[in-house]
């Protein structure tokens, strides 16, 4: 009975589990109002991030891109970037943010972006646009380097670091980092706080990727995270980032740069995370926990007394995604008397060796568990396939899916992105609403199973 | 000239000539949208990368190839299961993709070894497939790796193994048409003439610019080999590698999308005498002449006659009850490159629709000749579209539908314009005579969708009729209807199947075909394990 | 045949190329003009009941088989062309030709026309 932690020794990857870092940053920056990023290398990095964006979403966010081509490529691109922020300028008349955010390409060829955003400002900005409020903000994410992940991280910092601004008081509110999530996990955060009256300058406000088709008008999909809310993250009683690898370079840099306390995660995933992460919101605001969240969390535990012990016990679950999202699934199955038997990483993050919960996990697991950093789909199917690894279940994102498909297991489609189930972003998987969702839509995965298998479902005749 | 000038784009004054609208009496030497220049940075235009042109348009659809992208894992994220070219024995290019996943260390200090080591990797983990297609992304061309040197070298320790190089990064053109020409020329320089193949027919063709979306390359393979005709490689939709490597072999070169593979056809002519003909598997009658311009090259019309006269006979009420329904429709066309020209007379001629506009995201000005040619007067084309325009164009054009790429389609929705996928098709295949009736059959089932009629009440301010549950899509699309046509017994709503692929496969297994012997020229039944595995020998 | 009425008819038959052909599309200017050439060249001496196969190679047989679709295309649109005389068929084809050259290639706007490589 061990938990063991490694590195995938193979040196490259079948079927990626993550993307590269460009993409992490420009999900941060459709969460914000009124910005529009400039990403700075060939053109396929921003539209395939766009459309797998749109799958995910189904629907379409605005970024643009600086088109570097064979000639840039060899004398350098930066008039392009000169170029596509005038552009933009001028075609998008409410915009005020240009995140410009490197690639590979143009962090190879050595493109000085933080230089030509000094020499925009001095020029074109105070020249041509001298009544407009404009910021760019240059966020170097060498696709060579990290993943998405490390992308996300990185551009939440950078943004929070271009605007925070501190004030004489502080603004009442907690800041709260949610991570790479989907806006029903933003609507159950904010529920949560909102019932113990805790005002919240979320980052990012991202309820409204979530957006209708009106009668009237065109509703583009962004965030709603304002210029405003991001200079005033300065002036907070304190930062909760909600996750370890996504948020927490700028929580930490508000404590060391504004004294404004930081708590980094649990990721509020299960009962007991939420509890933490509640008894974390009520220690740093002194605001009490409800009697209605008291039934709301009673609700939750009824819902998992249903399925659990007779359905959920022992079933042998392989995750993979984002690694918050996973350790937090991990630990909530394990709570569920699940075994997830083998976490999947998609990147080489040296940080994974000293989180406390992977630390917790190799201390306290009573199963054999395998976690694998660096990790691709193949650690997974050929385990399957070629190691004799059985099991029950699958959670994680689309990307995956021909190993649940082809190994006739069944999958739940978590995190980013799902595009083969409709709907994924309206489930909140964070919270008690979230710890609901989970097991149920676990349960469920494993009744299709049953019916279509004919193991035992006549189980569920009288259930 | 009449160049149309976009509002959103008086601002950029380069972009006035990659707009047209077509006159009344002016032709192609009046006006022709500029193509295929260098994108205006910032524009939000709808343009890809020159290496997902190569690999995720060209080189994926090949089968049984291990497809190796040498460079950052994003590259090679994106372009797996972005698209859907499948293939009829089991989808390992759907299933799998590979990344030597260079990281900041092999920038700085040179990726090769680490290259050969993950090539090495992928064929162990995969012993049964014995060809690689490697990918050069912009991290690993600017760093200058030699993934020939590396490719050979592999070839050189690993005998039954055959490596082919794809030197085309993402900033390698304007646009992923640059990737395109640089994979056509490289497949034809390093692997075409390498192998012999097995020819067991009197007629042989290539079937070059098909990518099997959803079954294409399927159902037209059925067609010609009910013809008699061999198709010695497709270029490349559900294309095996080492047929493709006996492009040289056949007699004719049967293209489609010329946008994307005309190149390769272009230097076959030149290098091997192979003629180039061009052809249209979408739309009846353009169907129908594309098989019979290849009946004539071969002297089999007779062949061509009996499945034109089975198909029309098969499928056309059907195409016929959708055109009924589908007359006056107003569509934007907006695919990628060869859709436009492909399907907008076609649309207009066989469905009744008036396409109002066209665009291509990465044609060349030859393809706007295309496509300008075969719309009616008044038809607004554009080339390298960016969101405002689109935004723009639909505004005024207000059309029924728009048929377009998934991301464009989900703009389109905000403005309660539905959307086709004209990329990877909504319920294809859309080649050939059932094909065609099967994207009438979406249209209509777009347009006439009653929910999409209830996006432009207000609720808060129109009167809200009450009368009714549920309306059918009938009662919209039959509204005008003469009462011939709604009683019609002839016509006929589409009566295949979900999928008509499985079926095809299967009328394969049971050695249906027929094809003239070489030498003899007489007629025989040639074993499915002929037409889908025959022994390709090397040469050097 | 007068020549308005000759330019009248060939303008249908230009109709119906643009609207189902791509031969006369080939990139470069020098290959458009042979297609040009072949292909209608062939198609006049099919309509006019002439031998249209000049060499035995794959080339000849394929321009060959552009024409005939070509000239059953001619036909099942515009009746007129099975009732026209010999000469008049060869004065309304060349004037196809020569409009065929102009617009696709002598006063065409496309720029790719004049690369040296494809």
């Amino acid at each position: 009975m061990s938990c063991e932690l490694k590195a995938k020794d193979r040196t490259g990857v079948i079927n990626p589990i993550f993307t590269c870092q460009p993409a992490g940053a420009q999900f941060v920056s459709i969460g914000v109002k009124d910005c529009i990023a400039l990403v700075h290398g060939g053109q396929g990095c921003v539209m395939f991030v766009r459309l797998t964006m749109s799958q995910h979403f189904k629907e379409s966010f605005e970024l643009a891109s600086s088109s570097v081509h064979e000639d840039a490529a060899v004398f350098g691109a930066l008039n392009r970037v000169e170029q596509g922020v005038d552009v933009l300028l001028m075609r998008y008349p409410d915009l005020k943010i240009i995140p410009i955010i490197t690639t590979c390409s143009t962090e190879v060829i050595g493109d000085d972006v933080d230089g030509v955003v000094i020499k925009l400002e001095e020029g074109l900005l105070k020249t041509k646009y001298a009544d407009r409020e404009v910021h760019l903000i240059p966020i170097h994410t060498p696709s060579f380097v990290g993943s998405m992940i490390s992308g996300y991280d990185i551009a939440v910092k950078d943004f929070v670091e271009h605007f925070a601004k501190k004030a004489d008081k502080t603004n009442g509110k907690i800041n709260l980092l949610t991570g790479w999530v989907n806006p029903a996990d933003v609507t159950e955060l904010k529920s949560l706080i909102g019932e113990m009256k805790v005002d919240a300058t979320v980052l990012f406000e991202i309820e409204t990727f979530d957006s209708p088709i009106m009668p009237d008008g065109n509703h583009v999909s962004h965030g709603e995270t304002t210029i405003e809310d991001l200079e005033s993250t300065a002036n907070a009683i304190g930062t909760i980032a909600l996750n370890r690898y996504e948020g927490a370079k700028a929580a930490q840099f508000l404590e060391n740069e504004f004294d404004v306390p930081a708590i980094i995660g649990p990721t509020p995933i299960g009962i007991r995370n939420t509890d933490t992460f509640l008894a974390n919101v009520k220690k740093m605001t002194g605001k009490a926990i409800p009697e209605s969240l008291v039934r709301k969390r009673g609700i939750a535990l009824d819902a998992i007394a249903d399925v659990s012990h007779m359905f959920l016990a022992g079933k042998k679950v392989a995750i993979y995604g984002n690694p918050d999202l996973v350790i937090g699934l991990a630990e909530y199955c394990i709570d569920l008397e699940m075994e997830p038997v083998l976490l999947l990483l998609g990147d080489d993050n040296a940080k994974y060796g000293n989180d406390p919960r992977i630390k917790a996990l190799k201390e306290g697991v009573g199963f054999n568990m395998e976690v694998v950093t660096n990790a691709d789909f193949w650690e997974l199917e050929n385990r399957i396939k070629n190691e004799g690894l059985e099991l029950d279940l699958i959670l994680g994102h689309s990307k995956g899916r021909y190993v649940a498909i082809d190994n006739n297991i069944p999958m739940v489609r978590l995190g980013y992105p799902v595009y083969d189930r409709a709907g994924g972003f309206r489930h909140p998987v964070v919270g008690y609403a979230g710890a609901i969702w989970l097991a149920e839509e676990m349960a469920n995965a494993i009744f299709t199973d049953m019916e279509y298998k004919h193991n035992k479902e006549w189980v569920l005749n009288v259930w | 000239m009449p160049y149309h000038q976009f509002k959103c784009s008086e601002c950029i004054p380069e972009r006035l000539h990659h707009a047209v609208d077509k006159g009344e009496t002016e032709d192609l030497t009046d006006a022709l949208p500029l193509g295929y220049l260098n994108t205006i940075p910032g524009t939000i235009s709808e343009r890809g990368c020159a290496y997902c042109g190569a690999k995720h348009v060209i080189g994926t659809p090949m089968k049984d190839v291990i497809h190796l992208s040498h460079g950052p894992v994003g590259c090679t994220y994106d372009t797996w299961q972005t698209k859907r070219y499948i293939s009829d024995d089991g989808n390992f290019q759907l299933k799998y993709t590979f990344a030597s996943d260079m990281k900041e260390a092999n920038v700085v200090f040179g990726a090769e070894k680490m290259l050969k080591k993950n090539i090495v990797e992928a064929f162990k983990a995969f012993p049964e497939i014995h060809n690689m297609a490697l990918y050069q992304t912009c991290a690993s061309a600017l760093i200058g790796d030699d993934i020939n040197a590396i490719a050979e070298e592999v070839m050189e320790e690993m005998p039954d193994k055959k490596v082919f190089v794809c030197n085309a990064p993402g900033f390698a053109g304007p646009s992923q048409s640059g990737g395109h020409h640089k994979i056509n020329i490289a497949w034809l320089n390093q692997m075409v003439g390498t192998g012999e193949p097995v020819i067991y027919s009197k007629y042989v063709i290539n079937y070059v610019g098909e990518y099997n979306i959803q079954g294409d390359q399927e159902i037209m393979k059925d067609y010609f080999h009910r013809m008699g005709i061999q198709i010695n490689a497709t270029f490349t939709g559900n294309g095996r590698f080492d047929d493709l490597r006996c492009l040289h072999k056949a007699q004719l070169n049967v293209l489609e999308c010329a946008r994307s593979s005309e190149y390769i056809c272009d230097e076959l002519r030149t290098r091997y005498g192979i003629p180039r003909m061009d052809i249209d598997g979408f739309g009846f009658e353009a169907t129908a002449d594309s098989l019979m311009k290849v009946a004539h090259f071969f002297g089999i019309e007779d062949k061509a006659q009996e499945i034109i006269d089975a198909e029309y006979a098969r499928w056309k009420p059907e195409l016929d009850w959708y055109a009924a329904r589908l007359k006056g429709v107003k569509m934007c066309l907006w695919p990628g490159g060869s859709k436009l020209w492909h399907w907008a007379h076609m649309l207009k001629s066989e469905m009744g629709i008036n396409v109002v506009s066209v665009y291509t995201k990465f044609g060349h000005q030859g393809d706007m000749e295309k496509g300008v040619s075969r719309c009616e007067p008044g038809t607004l084309a554009i080339d390298d579209p960016n969101e405002l325009e689109s935004v723009e164009a639909m505004y005024e054009l207000k059309p029924d539908l728009i048929m377009t790429g998934k991301r464009p389609g989900e703009v389109a929705k905000k403005i309660r314009v539905p959307y086709l996928n004209v990329h990877g098709y909504h319920n294809g295949p859309y080649k050939g005579f059932e094909g065609w009736v099967r994207l009438a059959r979406d249209i209509y089932n777009c347009v006439y969708s009653p929910a999409h009629q209830l996006v432009n009440l207000d609720i808060s301010k129109d009167e809200i009729p009450t009368d009714k549950g549920f309306v059918t899509r009938e009662s919209l699309s039959d509204a005008n209807l003469s009462d011939e046509i709604k009683n019609s017994t002839e016509l006929r709503e589409y009566t295949g199947a979900y999928d008509p692929i499985p079926a095809l496969r299967k009328k394969a297994e049971s050695n249906v075909y027929t094809f003239p012997d070489p030498e003899t020229g007489e007629w025989r039944v040639v074993p499915v394990e002929t037409l889908r595995n025959s022994k390709i020998v090397d040469v050097e | 045949m007068d020549k308005n009425v000759a330019e009248e008819k060939m303008a249908q038959l230009e109709w119906y190329i643009t609207k189902h052909c791509l031969w006369q599309y080939n990139s470069r200017a020098w290959d458009r003009l042979i297609q040009n050439e072949r292909i209608l060249t062939k198609t006049k001496q099919l309509l006019r009941g002439e031998n249209a196969k000049d060499e035995d190679t794959t080339a000849d047989k394929y321009y060959w088989s552009e024409a005939m679709s070509l000239q059953e295309g001619f036909k099942r649109y515009f009746p007129w062309v099975a009732e026209t005389s010999k000469d008049d068929i060869a004065q309304i084809l060349d004037l196809l030709k020569e409009r065929m050259d102009h617009t696709m290639v002598h006063a065409s706007l496309n720029q790719e026309l004049v690369k040296e490589h494809y």
